[in-house]
This record gives structure tokens, C-alpha cells and sequence, in this order.
């Protein structure tokens, strides 16, 4: 088979992946187009509430024209931007109704200074195509009026306004933080002189506290502003909402836990924007599909004739396969295991087999990760656990058995029925066709005769391990206490009760004991699970000056020639030598000394290493250009302190 | 045609505007007079909210027989440039739309003003532009409204203003500004308005002009209230309230006629409540002010925000609820990423702990604690106490420090190991643009290329911030912080 045909093929894989919908991200050739028209990206949909609050936000800013302050809303979106702008949505979001409105983007780098900034907002807000030139300031005004006005004047924007008939002009600010406090409350004293004829309205993206921004403006400014505070959906919120997209019904591949763990943790360390964690998931994704070749059998309309038989060898090659044909050794079946070794049809059969029930299973364990939150969230007083947390212990086959899943048992089996009715009803709500789940129906009616029969009672019924249905007495007997648990005599209705309970966690602890299994058990789990740490970790953390010091401090690692390679008996530190790079030389010169180095100690120290036989000017060359190469490395300056000396500015390790 | 007595028709109408503003009224009228020469340059001045600029704007406008005139509002101007530019325009405007009246002027001062190439950069250039326009014109006056508090100003605008009108004989020179240092014109004999704050019964006059409604919807029919009856009581009602406010919070806070208002508008709405609940009569002020004393005393009132709608439109009915739309509801916050807070922390302490006593505090020894404590030195029990006060280190202002400083206190401070990935470097980039951290002076502070570079905590980062940061972070703060 040819590679062309072959990366075809892949493509169709990749394009029939639900998550790259799902994402936003079309890669292949083949797209199939005959995807749910309506299906939105989960992404757009994050922020829609926010999105429409401001949006009439901005009408009713419209309306109330009169006023001399500036409305403005405040939207609190958290330390790192939001995945796009909201300006950008809501821009979206008002194409739809049709409304004069003009939106704005400034951004702390459109400009150092009140001009450059007021003529980016020109610039934008008429979108004047051509970058205008810095030298000449002047522009023709669009109107006949034969005069010339600066580019920077705000007249500009008014002629605009009125020739328009615009009712808002909405100045977005991306990054109100990275402002320079005078400028920005500058920009918005302006606005709010032009408040009478450019009808301004702000939105303010703020990262910290409104205090914080009050602090930094002056009054006048403050007095300008008339805000209203929004919010943007949290970030571990808006994680979910992702995770829900990437793990509903028919995914046709999964991440394992360690991926999955590491890009969550990331999120949570050190980033919030979700970019970084779609980033991830795409990156994995497409590692699969284009780095795992086995993932060819993924494609839901694969044909026998299709595959090149190398991939067959690598299937019988996995791990998986390996252990399952162990299994059917150890039952005595070899003759199944000869045929698929030896028939590719058979072992193709087998494939498209195991993939199929894999993914069903997993399937059915994000199914599981539903039930347990279902029942944490309609149990009174218990932590509802993340879906993201779920995911994954329950891929790396945690979940069944954790101490979560017991705890949740003695729980449900404790409830009054009032709360068994609402779980028994929440769980039926998700309406999972499942064989195990199928019985809970059963469980209910009869749990809703129970009840309606107890009704004129008034209370609702207690089961048998329900606290209030044991007393605790204590007796003192020969000088000691002794505790002993007492039932209190139940009546039919309440034994009965607990019978239902009792099948119900049966039938619960059933279904998790079937669902939850661990993946890496499943045949050829190496090809709808991808779980490879290293190329996420190389790709997202890369380590700049730990592979910068670490190259200086043993070239040879990375070059690789003979001349230094070190004895094969001292192995551990590597050793000085001339023939090494005159930088990595001087470093780890450099390495050794302290904070202030002389530089005629540093030349004397590289001339010994470097030996006697090699010409002087040729060293001092060499040495001075390793020094320049340190400095522009960052690593060493001048100091003013001694004259003859650097200071040494970078240390190991940090 | 009794051309005197029009100057006074004009003045009793801009008295009835302008109440008590009687006396700069009289010296404009002499001074702008179009029957007798005008002073060529003229300054007015007068603190913040004295009708300054109201009242020459209304005085230009109402002018019989009517003078050509501009009025340029410097505070709009970017760079001096914008203001000259604007200036000419201004100028220009005026001439041409009086054009059509002057049909009989001669074809050259109507071929000039077209003529005009649309630029002026410098204040010669001004000068040449207002002659042309102005050449074998009529009397013209040329109002700049807060030329003092002009951006980017070339340092002779003001001097070479003042002396605009001895070029050009039929221009007058209005100067609004605040306060004029003296000699700012470098030249004598230019005459000054002085529009003076409103005194205590002026500010009451001004406001009690216009009060506002006591009852925005109509009042209960068993109250018996009619609009005449409503209209009489709040004419009685606002002038004691504002009289109430003045004595109680504006005289020293808001003393200026806007701020005033807005603070009278801000309260009248709860303070009238109780009468359109209906618990007092309209007329019962005495009580109604022990009953609403609070107000009088909640100085909060006085302090502006971004967030709380002031406007009197929408008020709201008892002062519980004002506060409460005051300190709107805290959003959830969204927090830090966890290394964030860490290197946060680690820049507080690099900021706040004097460099030569980081080995004390970050070294990894066993001996760590008693020497923290200041067990180790001989000499301190003995000693007098020193000449200088000391200033508590977090009450002063944060030290600098270098990257790699930063780094190594975040690896001594953190529980755990860290491995420094790009992640740590994209934190400190976030953190610098949220102002959470800055870079610091120092020969080329601005290449962030530049090694050895120093960095400061920002002006947010304080003591309780920090130590709110830490308590997040389950972070003994305390055991750290050099004092």
C-alpha cells in the first residue's frame, strides 16, 4: 500500500474522532461533513450565560443614554486570559441581532502613550485598513469638510459615529493590569469628555479585584465609570464542560490516566486559561492517530484488504495481545491462538472484536463516573468529586474498590426513603441500558408502593442501618464500660425498606464491580487508550535552562565525539578538557567560583586547562568568545563593584 | 436702538442661570463689552466647579449683538500640536458660518480661511493662520477652557497666548484656568476674573433651585397629595436637607458645588423613604433627621467607586440596601494557579528580607530554627537601643531583586521538589503583566533580555495580601520574614 493511501486512511481516522469536532480542530483531508449540523463547540458554549448578560448589559446601556458616566462592565475573568476573547463572542454574539454597534480591542500593547493608543482605537473602530503612517499625523477627514484632523483625534470617531448612526462604541480592555496606571485612567477621563458625543460603553477584563483597579486609577477617573460586575465561569467549570465533550458516548479513543493526570495537574499548577488543556488533549489525540499506526483500526469502515500486513505483526507484537493469548494457552485453546497467529483475517476479525467491546467497556465506566456523581449529588451531605478526578482513577482501575466507592454504599444504604426515592429517580433519569441498572426499576416501584402505603404515617421510613435505628448503651460491669449497639425492633414496613436497599446497593455494587475495570487489562487497550507520558511532557514542559546548563556542563553527552570521551571507569563527573568547547570550558569554570570572579583568574584557570602547547593568541581568542557567549547567555555581567572582576548572575539548578 | 440696554437683558438672563455668580458677571460684561474695546488677553480663573467655563460658553453664545467667538476645550487636545490644530479649525468654523451674514466682506478674506493647508504645528505658524483668518474681520473672541492643564504643552504656549492679541488688534484671548501661578504670562497688565468657590448659603441657594421629587410614583390617595401641595413640600423639604448635609458632611468633604449635589442626590432617596412609606409627614423635618441620622454620620457615602450606580434614577429605598448595592456581592474569585501563590510568596520574601540574611532563613540546615530565633549573637542583650528608629520592614517600600534570587527562594520555601519547567517562566510573565510583580529600576531595566535584571513585588502585594496567600497555601509566612 502506498503512503499516500495510507495517511488517507488516517485521516479519515482522525476526521471521524469525536473529540477533534468536538475541539474545534479539523485535521485530514477527509472531513466528513455529515456530522450533527447543529452541534456546537463545546468551547463556544462555555461563557454563553456571561456573553448574554453583558449583552443586554450593553442594550441597557443603550438605552440610558443620558447619563455622564461611562457604563462599564467589569469582568472578572482570572489570572490568565480567557480561550478567546469575550469581546470576541459577544462581537459573535451581535451579528446575529443587528444592533449599531462598533467593538474595540485595545490591549496594553497597542500602545506606550495616550496618541499611540487613541490612534490604534481610530484606527480599529474605523477600520482603517492601511497602517497609518507614524511620520504624517494628519488624515483626510471623510467628510467634505476640507479640513485635515489628526489621526489621534478622537473628532475622528465621532465624524464616524454620526455618519454611521452608531449607538455604541464598546471599548474592550484585554489586559487592564498590564496598563500603565496614568494611561489608563488618562484614556478613560477622554472617554469620558466625549461621553457627551462618541457614545463610549467599556468592559474592563480584570485579573484581580476591582480594588485593586479603584487603587490604581485616579478619582476623576473613578468618577467616570458606572460599572457593573460580570463573571466568567471558573476554570476547573469550564474543565468539566470540556472533559464532558471529550468522554461522551462513541469516543472513539481515550486518554489514560497518566496523560490525563499530568495535563490536569498542569492545568491546576501553574495555568487556568483552557487553551493549554485543549492544546493538550489535541496533541494526544493526534499522537495517536498519527504516531500510533495500529490506530488504523479505529476507522469505523475498515476492510480486511486495506491493512498492510506489517501492521498485523505489530498487533500480534502488543502487550495486551500477548497476555491474552497467555490466557487461552493457560484454558488449553491453542488452536485459537495458532489460528490468529498464523491467519491475518482471523487476527483482523479479532481486532475489530476487541477494539469494539474495549471501547463499549469503557464506554460503560464513563457511565459508572456518572452514576457515582449522580448519587453523590443527590445524597444529602456529601462531596460531589470531580468529574476530571473520577476519570482518572477510574482508568487507572482505582475506582473500583476505593474507599469513595464503600463509603458511598454505607451511605446510600443508610438513607431515609424520602432521599432513596430521589436517588432511585435521579438514577433512572440517566436512563442507562444497562442489564445490572435495568433492575433498579424494579426497585423503585416497589419502593413506591412502600412509600405510599407509609404515607399517612408522615415520616418517611428508617432502614435497618439507619442511625437513629440504633441505640448505643453503655453498662458498667466490674468496673468497666462496656458498649454495646442495640437495634430498636423495627416495624414490617421498615424491614422491608431495608430489603430494597439492600438490593439496590447490591444491583450498584454489581454494575461498578462490571463496569469499572482497568483498561490496561482490555485487548489491545494500546489502541483506543493512548497513555504516553514523555511526548507530552517534551512538547508542553520543556526545561530551556536546565538543557542550556546541563549542555555546558557535559558537552560530550550531546556531541558525542571521541576526543572527550571521558575513561569508561570515572564515568560520574565529567572532567575538564582541552578538547572540549571554550564556553562549556568556561562554565564550568565558572561553576566553581563565587559570586564576584576575577577575570584574569578565570583567563589564567582557562589557559591551564586548555594546555601549554596551543599558541597564546589562539586561547585568548577562544576564551574571550566563550565569555561574550556567557554574557549574552545571561549568565555573567560587569560589575561596577571591582573593576577587573564579573559577577557570576545565574546559579545551577534553579 | 437701545444698544445699552441689551447688554443688561443679557446679564439678568445669565443672573437667572448662573445665581450668585453676580460680581464675575459685571466684569465680563465691562470687559467683553462689543461697544468698547476689549483687553486683548484675558485671564479667568477659579477653583473646580465655579461655573467658569459654563458661564463664558452662555455669555459668548448670548452675546447681542452677536460677536464671532470659538471655544476650545484644551482637555480633549492630546499634544499642544491638536491644540493649535483645533484652535485654527475652531476659528476657521466660526468665520466661515458667519460667512452668508458678511456677504459684503471682501473677497479676500473669504478666498483666505479656504485656502487654509491644514496645518500648524508650532505657535508662529498659529499666529499666521489666526491673522490671515482674522484680517478685516470684527471684534473676535477666542476661548481656551483649562489651557493650564494642557498635555504635552510646548513650555512658551502660555506666554506667547498672552501676546497673540498684540498681533492681531480684534482678538481677544480668553484663558480659563484653575489656579494661574504667579507671573505665568511673563507679562503685566493682563486683567484676571476670579470666579470664587460658593460659599455655604450660595451652594444652598444653587441647589434648592431644582429639588427633586419626593415621590416618584404617586403617593397614596388616602395622603390626600396633589402635585401642588407634592411641589410646595419638596421646595420646602430639599433646601433644609441640603442645608443638613452641608453641615454634616460636605462642608469638609465636598465642598464644591458638584460633589455636593451628587452627595445630596446620593442620600435624598433614603432619607425620603420614610415619608413615602408613610411612617412621617412631609413636613416633619426635625424628626425625620433623628430618625435618618445615620446618613448624616456614614461618611462611606462620600467616597467614590467604580462599582456602586450612583445614579439618582435608580435609588434605593432605605439605606440597609443602599450599602448592600454598594459592596456588591463578591464574585467568586478566581484564584491563583498554585505555583503562582508560591512565587508570589517567594518575591514577597526576596522583596521584604535584606539579601545578606537569606542563608539565615532558606538555608536547608538543621540548626535553622534556633538561629532564627536570635539565639546566636553575643552582644544583642546588652545592648542600648539604637539611635535611629527602625522602621518596620513591611512598612517600607519593596526591595529589589534579582531572578535567580527568586527562583531559590521559591525551591528553599516550597514543600516539595519542583522541577523548573517553562511553566515557571510563563508564571512569572503572567504575574509581571498582572502588576504583581514588576521589574525595577537599574541601568537597562527595560531589556527584559538583560541579565541580572531586577524585579520588585507590585504595589498590591502587602503584607495582608501576602499573608492571605500564604494561609492559602498552609504557609507559616511568619517563620520566614526577617524583622
Amino acid at each position: 500500500m502506498s503512503s499516500s493511501q495510507r495517511s488517507d486512511l488516517q485521516s479519515d481516522a482522525v476526521s471521524s474522532h469525536k473529540g477533534f469536532k468536538v475541539l474545534g480542530l479539523h485535521g485530514g483531508r477527509h472531513i466528513e461533513k455529515a456530522g450533527r449540523p447543529g452541534e456546537a463547540s463545546a468551547l463556544d458554549n462555555i461563557n454563553s450565560a456571561t456573553v448574554g448578560e453583558i449583552s443586554s448589559f450593553l442594550d441597557e446601556a443603550g438605552h440610558n443614554q443620558e447619563t455622564s458616566r461611562i457604563p462599564a462592565g467589569i469582568i472578572i475573568a482570572g489570572p490568565s486570559a480567557p480561550h478567546t476573547s469575550l469581546a470576541t463572542q459577544l462581537a459573535k454574539h451581535e451579528n446575529d441581532s443587528d444592533s449599531n454597534r462598533i467593538f474595540v480591542t485595545l490591549s496594553s500593547g497597542s500602545g506606550s502613550h495616550l496618541k499611540a493608543i487613541l490612534k490604534t482605537l481610530i484606527q480599529k473602530a474605523t477600520s482603517r485598513q492601511s497602517a497609518l503612517d507614524d511620520e504624517t499625523d494628519e488624515v483626510q477627514t471623510t467628510k467634505q469638510k476640507s479640513t485635515k484632523l489628526l489621526s489621534y483625534d478622537l473628532q475622528l470617531l465621532h465624524d464616524f459615529v454620526t455618519e454611521r448612526h452608531l449607538q455604541q462604541v464598546v471599548v474592550t480592555i484585554d489586559d487592564t493590569e498590564a496598563f500603565d496606571s496614568d494611561l489608563l485612567s488618562e484614556l478613560i477621563e477622554l472617554f469620558g469628555y466625549w461621553r457627551n458625543r462618541i457614545p463610549f460603553v467599556l468592559l474592563l477584563n480584570l485579573a484581580t479585584s476591582v480594588d485593586f483597579l479603584q487603587q490604581r486609577l485616579t478619582q476623576a477617573a473613578v468618577k467616570c465609570l458606572s460599572g457593573r460586575l460580570f463573571d466568567v465561569a471558573p476554570s476547573s467549570d469550564v474543565l468539566e464542560q470540556v472533559l464532558d465533550a471529550v468522554t461522551s458516548s462513541d469516543a472513539p479513543s481515550y486518554l489514560g490516566p497518566i496523560v490525563m493526570g499530568a495535563a490536569l495537574e498542569r492545568q491546576s499548577d501553574y495555568i487556568q486559561s483552557i487553551d493549554g488543556f485543549v492544546d493538550a488533549l489535541q496533541y494526544a489525540y493526534m499522537s495517536n492517530f498519527y504516531a500510533n499506526p495500529l490506530s488504523l483500526f479505529l476507522k469505523p469502515t475498515l476492510v480486511r484488504e486495506e491493512v498492510p500486513d506489517d501492521h498485523f505483526e505489530a498487533l500480534r507484537t502488543t502487550n495486551s495481545f500477548r497476555a491474552w493469548a497467555r490466557r487461552l494457552l493457560d484454558k488449553n485453546r491453542a488452536t485459537e491462538v495458532k489460528k490468529v497467529l498464523q491467519d491475518n483475517g482471523a487476527l483482523f476479525d479479532l481486532a475489530r472484536r476487541g477494539i469494539g467491546d474495549g471501547r463499549a467497556t469503557l464506554n460503560g465506566m464513563m457511565l459508572a463516573v456518572t452514576v457515582v456523581r449522580t448519587l453523590q449529588q443527590s445524597l444529602p451531605n456529601t462531596f460531589v468529586s470531580r468529574k476530571s478526578s473520577l476519570y482518572v482513577q477510574a482508568m487507572s482501575g482505582k475506582l473500583a474498590g476505593s474507599a469513595m466507592l464503600r463509603a458511598l454504599h454505607l451511605t446510600v444504604r443508610k438513607v431515609p426513603s424520602d432521599t432513596a426515592v430521589k436517588i432511585l429517580q435521579s438514577v433512572l433519569a440517566l436512563s442507562i441500558e444497562d442489564r445490572a441498572l435495568s433492575e433498579c426499576a424494579d426497585v423503585a416501584t416497589e419502593l413506591d408502593e412502600l412509600v405510599r402505603a407509609q404515607a399517612e404515617a408522615g415520616k418517611p421510613l428508617r432502614s435497618e442501618e439507619d442511625i437513629r435505628n440504633s441505640t448505643l448503651r453503655t453498662t458498667v460491669h466490674a468496673q468497666k464500660v462496656e458498649l454495646s449497639k442495640h437495634k430498636t425492633s423495627l416495624s414490617q414496613q421498615d424491614k422491608d425498606f431495608t430489603a430494597l436497599l439492600r438490593r439496590f446497593t447490591d444491583i450498584l455494587t454489581r454494575f461498578f464491580s462490571e463496569t469499572l475495570v482497568n483498561p490496561k487489562t482490555l485487548l489491545f487497550n494500546e489502541i483506543f487508550v493512548y497513555d504516553l507520558r514523555s511526548p507530552h511532557r517534551e512538547v508542553f514542559t520543556p526545561r530551556p535552562r536546565h538543557a542550556i546548563e546541563r549542555a555546558l556542563a557535559s558537552p560530550h553527552d550531546y556531541l558525542d565525539c571521541e576526543c572527550c570521551a571521558p575513561d569508561a571507569e570515572e564515568r560520574e563527573e565529567a572532567t575538564l578538557a582541552a578538547t572540549q568547547p571554550g564556553t562549556a570550558i568556561l562554565y564550568q569554570l565558572y561553576l566553581e567560583s563565587g559570586s564576584l570572579i576575577n577575570a584574569s583568574d578565570l583567563w589564567q584557570a582557562f589557559q591551564a586547562v586548555m594546555g601549554e602547547e596551543r599558541e597564546e593568541g589562539q586561547t585568548r581568542a577562544l576564551f574571550q568568545r566563550a565569555l561574550a557567549e556567557l554574557r549574552a547567555l545571561g549568565m555573567v555581567k560587569s560589575t561596577r563593584k571591582r573593576v577587573d572582576h564579573i559577577a557570576k548572575v545565574a546559579w545551577r539548578g534553579l | 436702538m437701545g444698544l445699552e440696554q441689551l447688554p443688561d437683558e443679557l446679564l439678568l438672563t445669565l443672573t437667572d442661570r448662573f445665581p450668585c455668580r453676580d460680581q464675575p458677571l459685571q466684569q465680563l460684561k465691562a470687559l467683553l463689552s462689543p461697544a468698547l474695546p476689549s483687553p486683548s488677553t484675558l485671564v479667568v480663573y477659579g477653583p473646580h466647579a465655579t461655573g467658569k467655563s459654563s458661564i463664558i460658553k452662555a455669555f459668548l453664545d448670548q452675546q447681542r449683538p452677536k460677536q464671532r467667538h470659538a471655544v476650545v476645550q484644551c482637555r480633549e487636545c492630546i499634544t499642544g500640536r491638536h491644540l493649535l490644530e483645533r484652535t485654527v479649525a475652531a476659528v476657521r468654523e466660526a468665520v466661515l458660518n458667519d460667512e452668508p451674514e458678511h456677504d459684503s466682506g471682501e473677497p479676500e478674506a473669504r478666498a483666505n480661511p479656504t485656502t487654509y493647508p491644514g496645518r500648524c504645528e508650532t505657535l508662529s505658524a498659529l499666529e499666521v493662520h489666526l491673522q490671515h483668518l482674522l484680517e478685516n474681520q470684527g471684534k473676535f473672541t477666542l476661548a481656551l477652557d483649562g489651557v493650564d492643564k494642557q498635555r504635552d504643552a510646548p513650555p512658551t504656549l502660555l506666554p506667547a497666548l498672552a501676546r497673540m492679541g498684540d498681533m492681531i488688534p480684534n482678538l481677544t484671548l480668553i484663558l480659563i484656568v484653575q489656579h494661574p501661578p504667579p507671573r505665568f504670562l511673563h507679562q503685566t497688565g493682563v486683567p484676571h476674573i476670579h470666579f470664587p468657590p460658593y460659599s455655604r448659603n450660595q451652594s444652598l441657594h444653587v441647589l434648592s433651585r431644582q429639588p427633586p421629587d419626593i415621590f416618584v410614583e404617586s403617593p397614596p390617595d388616602d395622603m390626600d397629595h396633589d402635585d401642588e401641595t407634592h411641589e410646595e413640600d419638596k421646595r420646602w423639604l430639599w433646601p433644609r436637607f441640603c442645608a443638613a448635609i452641608w453641615d454634616s458632611l460636605a462642608q469638609n468633604a465636598a465642598r464644591d458645588l458638584t460633589s455636593f449635589h451628587e452627595v445630596c442626590q446620593r442620600l435624598w432617596r433614603p432619607f425620603v423613604a420614610p415619608i413615602v412609606k408613610g411612617d412621617f409627614g412631609t413636613r416633619d423635618f426635625s424628626r425625620l433627621v433623628i430618625a435618618q441620622r445615620r446618613l448624616f454620620q456614614d461618611e462611606s457615602i462620600l467616597l467614590t467607586s467604580i462599582l456602586s450606580p450612583p445614579t439618582p434614577q435608580t435609588s434605593t429605598p432605605t439605606p440597609q440596601t443602599q450599602t448592600q448595592t454598594q459592596t456588591q456581592p463578591k464574585p467568586q474569585t478566581h484564584d491563583l494557579p498554585y505555583y503562582a501563590k508560591w512565587l508570589l510568596i517567594a518575591a514577597y520574601l526576596a522583596s521584604f528580607n535584606p539579601a545578606r540574611l537569606d542563608a539565615l532563613y532558606f538555608m536547608k540546615t538543621t540548626d535553622r530554627k534556633r538561629r532564627k530565633k536570635g539565639g546566636g549573637t553575643a552582644r544583642t542583650p546588652t545592648r542600648r537601643p539604637s539611635q535611629t528608629r527602625k522602621i518596620p520592614r513591611h512598612l517600607l517600600a519593596p526591595a529589589s531583586f534579582t531572578l535567580d534570587r527568586l527562583l531559590a527562594i521559591l525551591h528553599a520555601i516550597l514543600p516539595h521538589d519542583l522541577r523548573t519547567t517553562i511553566d515557571m517562566y510563563t508564571q512569572i510573565a503572567t504575574l509581571t503583566s498582572l502588576r504583581l510583580l514588576v521589574r525595577s529600576g537599574g541601568i537597562g531595566s527595560s531589556d527584559p533580555l538583560e541579565a541580572g535584571g531586577k524585579w520588585r513585588v507590585g504595589p498590591a502585594v502587602n503584607w495582608e495580601y501576602a499573608q492571605g496567600v500564604a494561609r492559602s497555601l498552609d504557609f507559616g509566612l511568619l517563620d520566614y520574614v526577617a524583622e
